[in-house]
């Protein structure tokens, strides 16, 4: 079965999960899994298959987020457009930061600490425009999107249900992408970036080019859900745009696996269901990324998804 | 506007030594193990609540809580270094990923056992000097003088006993140096319980000076790794020039422009220096 | 030096003109001029430290020279980027193999395919991304990969991991993927350095084959009885500049280029 078969037949079991799960409570952390799983997945983009540790993610995702709600409120869009012009802002940002890190050749350890600089200084804006964004307190976002039915018309988007099936819709929407991206020639350009720019350099590949269109997609995606997870949880905050929401991300990719496309919405789903299952509180969920992260750099570097698939194969070559 | 910007220009010289000091720590732990230590920052505020542990809850006085509070967080270091770092060694990515897990684990221990709201020692040395119509707050001086006496100790120290020169030679050359004898692996957790230390050492004095609370360290660490890259990663003298550099630009800055931009000099110098001199920076070493 | 002779009907490819690279204090290449025509095989020999490969980085845009011209079929090319360079028809190996860990041999080929659906395809690329299938590009990408493993020798490696290979098949590996850009004009970075005889032997064979079928190509090498062998016409460096031009019999009777050789180890293969 190829890869993008799996990736249908495992959001059908999902799409169909509603008719035997009624839980609220569930179905909520789903949607919070599915969300966070698009921001994982965009990001293995970047880091996993380009090989950029790009700490900027987070702040794409809150700007849009921002961003989305502020063209509501001040240019009267919908929701919908509002995500649009969200997007347009972000990648117009990311093509900024991208040509500056890329034009001056950074390199991992330094384009990761400039893109922190970055990051800190979007959310040095958000936290202190106290007109506009409300500064630490954050905005509550009473706007629901609407979406047209077959049937129904024009619904507004406020049951657990509907965000559901949108969350799961828009995630299946960027693994396929992605999929289809990855096992394509820009996908052996990434990995050729990835592995050793200088050869991919005197091979003919434009490793500026490509570099910058990773980074781009990915905080593009990254917008998107900003956008989308706002809206769902119902409130903005500049910790949105945190080193912690970048330690969130990274932490996610490198539970689940680097490797594959899909494999940082597992460790998506482990780390969003983790605090509901086992009732802790912020600070505990702080340790348990930290040490999450910790533990899969020095013990599991290839992830859930990695260590397994890499078990199955020696097994089966035994 | 003068005695504005001259008192500015002194506070940003004392901030600028506890920047120095992180920023000194910071240098060191790149020169010889080769990775940037993000949770200095996380040790520092570990030594803040150790000294004020001791003096508010355990009732030491204050001049012996720093000394205990320093050994504490060096010993936290070395834990850390066993445990973590030694296996990161030279590799920047996974140190950085290391240390920035460390940073919540620390975090959030910080957060469970002591809350958010911060606590305040700032009864330990009361009182002001005057001099010049400058108004002085004795504690500040004293926390400048400590730092500044540690600083130069360290330089002496590298370029004047054996341990230092090794350490020095080390930096710029393993492979020799470890021909030549030197105990890589030893002079490797040394620096690490080093620069915690360091970094404890400044946290304990910061808390006679300002109020503390969990996440003191994240602001820090990201000005000393501005100030050591300011003035070049490799110099010992370099941390404390570039400290006091961006504490000076911080303070004068804060005159003309509102508060808000404060943080932003540091993160624009160290954007420009990384784009325009990217080996530059760490000249010396990698 | 003057210009070297050329037989009538020669194509001028590539004309250098006084090319220098310091760095620093030292001067790497010093004032060297010279010329490739179309469909020669020339071979430039050098003690340590000549230049040869600073010469060959300059060529291929890894560095930018401190003066002098690079024209490329009537273009000037010095200072452009590898990835122009690789785009024009110049495309260069390296003499450490360079190559993608996790990959095997045949991916590293498709990677290296990257100019050639580049070519057939232009801007209408993008369009394979959504659907592979268009522009009927994937297979013919694939077959040459094909073609280029069997040219190169490399059949037996041609599903093993890049860490798996022998020294020999890295560095005709570095060959292959330089063969997939369809390159007019190959730079072979000591190409023969680390191979056994028999290795050597295999290299020659393939590097004339190439040449036959029209690909250009310039060598730098220590093996001076393998470069003596394979080139047309040999250019001898010293010290980043010139000294010797000819055919490699009479650049290594050359009595500069003994000279500059006595005293340093070459290897006689």
């Amino acid at each position: 079965m190829t890869a993008s078969a799996r990736v249908l037949v495992v959001a059908a079991a999902f799409a169909l999960l509603p008719v035997l799960i009624k839980s609220d409570f569930i179905l909520t952390i789903l949607v919070f899994s599915f969300l966070l799983g698009m921001l994982a997945v965009s990001f293995n983009l970047i880091f996993g298959f380009t090989g950029q540790l790009s700490m900027f993610h987070a702040a794409a995702f809150g700007i849009a987020a921002y961003a989305t709600h502020l063209a509501m409120v001040h240019l009267g869009v919908s929701f919908w457009t509002g995500m649009l012009l969200a997007a347009t802002l972000v990648a117009v940002l990311s093509l900024i930061v991208g040509i500056i890190c890329f034009r001056f050749r950074l390199k991992e350890f330094y384009f990761a600490v400039v893109t922190l600089a970055f990051s800190e200084m979007a959310r040095l804006v958000v936290l202190n425009w106290n007109s506009v964004t409300n500064g630490t307190l954050g905005i509550i976002l009473q706007d629901k999107p609407s979406l047209w039915l077959p049937g129904q018309g024009v619904v507004k988007v406020d049951s657990t249900l509907m965000w559901y099936f949108i969350s799961l819709a828009a995630l299946v929407l960027t693994v396929l992408v992605c999929l289809r991206v990855i096992s394509s020639w820009m996908g052996r350009s990434f990995a050729a970036i990835r592995l050793n720019d200088e050869l991919g350099d005197t091979l003919g590949i434009n490793v500026f080019r490509y570099k910058l269109a990773a980074f781009a997609a990915g905080n593009l995606i990254a917008a998107f859900t900003g956008s989308l997870y706002a809206f769902f949880l119902g409130s903005i905050e500049p910790g949105f745009l945190s080193i912690e929401q970048s330690l969130a991300i990274v932490a996610m990719v490198l539970l689940g696996g680097r490797g594959a496309v899909a494999a940082p919405v597992i460790g998506a789903l482990v780390l969003t269901s983790l605090p509901h299952l086992i009732h802790f509180g912020a600070e505990v969920r702080s340790i348990v990324y930290g040490s999450i992260l910790i533990l899969t750099i020095l013990l599991m570097p290839q992830g859930i998804y990695g260590t397994l698939s890499n078990l199955g194969r020696r097994r089966r070559a035994a | 506007m003068g005695q504005l910007i001259l008192g500015q220009l002194l506070n940003g010289a004392i901030v600028g030594t506890l920047y120095g000091i992180i920023a000194l720590g910071v240098t060191l732990t790149f020169g010889i193990t080769g990775i940037v230590n993000f949770a200095l920052g996380a040790f520092m505020m570990l030594g803040a609540y150790m000294a004020w542990f001791l003096t508010d809850e355990a009732g030491l006085a204050y001049p012996l809580a720093v000394p205990c509070a320093v050994a504490i967080t060096a010993l936290a270091g070395l834990l850390a270094d066993q445990t973590l770092f030694r296996f990161t060694r030279n590799n920047l990515v996974n140190g950085l990923l290391v240390s920035i897990g460390l940073i919540a684990v620390m975090e959030g221990g910080a957060l469970l056992l002591w809350t958010s709201t911060p606590k305040n020692m700032e009864y330990v040395l009361p009182g002001v000097f005057t001099f010049f119509g400058l108004v002085v707050p004795k504690m500040k001086l004293v926390v400048f003088l400590v730092l500044l006496g540690v600083i130069l100790a360290t330089y002496a120290a590298l370029t004047r006993t054996w341990i230092g020169r090794a350490a020095y030679a080390y930096s710029q050359n393993p492979e020799a140096a470890e021909l030549m004898g030197v105990r890589t692996k030893v002079m490797q957790s040394g620096v690490v319980v080093y620069s915690t230390g360091l970094a404890g050492l400044g946290g304990a004095l910061y808390a006679s000076l300002y109020s503390i609370d969990p996440t003191m360290g994240s602001v820090y660490i990201l000005k000393a790794v501005e100030s050591a890259i300011l003035a070049g990663i490799g110099s010992v003298m370099g941390s404390l020039f570039g400290g006091v550099l961006l504490g000076i630009t911080e303070g004068v800055g804060s005159i003309y422009l509102p508060i808000a931009f404060r943080d932003a000099y540091g993160l624009i110098f160290l954007v420009a220096i990384l784009l325009f001199k990217p080996a530059g920076l760490f000249a010396g070493r990698r | 030096m003057g210009r070297s002779p050329t037989w009538d009907g020669a194509v001028v490819l590539l004309e250098v003109t006084g090319l220098t690279k310091r760095f620093g204090g030292l001067t790497a290449v010093a004032d060297l001029s010279f010329s490739i025509a179309k469909g020669e095989i020339v071979g430039v020999f050098g003690p340590n430290g000549s230049g040869k490969t600073t010469l060959l980085s300059l060529i291929a845009g890894v560095i930018g020279p401190t003066s002098g011209t690079i024209v490329w079929k009537s273009r000037q090319i010095q200072g452009e980027k590898p990835h122009d360079i690789a785009a024009a028809g110049i495309v260069k190996t390296f003499q450490n193999p360079q190559l993608f860990s996790e990959l095997s041999a045949f991916e590293h080929l498709m990677i290296a395919s990257h100019l050639m659906l580049k070519r057939r395809l232009g801007w209408h690329r993008i369009a394979t991304l959504l659907n592979p299938d268009a522009g009927r590009a994937g297979p013919d990408l694939e077959r040459r990969a094909g073609e280029v493993i069997q040219l190169c020798r490399l059949d037996a490696a041609r599903d093993q991991l890049a860490v798996g290979l022998s020294y020999g098949e890295e560095k005709m590996l570095g060959v292959a993927m330089a063969l997939m850009c369809e390159p007019e004009l190959l730079l072979l970075d000591e190409p023969a350095s680390g191979l056994g005889q028999a290795e050597i032997e295999s290299l020659e064979s393939v590097l004339r084959d190439l040449r036959d079928h029209g690909t250009t190509l310039c060598v730098i090498d220590h093996k001076v009885g393998f470069l003596g062998r394979l080139a047309d016409r040999a250019i001898s460096l010293h010290h980043g500049a010139k000294i010797a031009e000819g055919t490699p019999a009479n650049v290594l009777r050359d009595p500069n280029v003994i000279r500059a050789y006595l005293g340093q180890h070459h290897d006689r293969v």
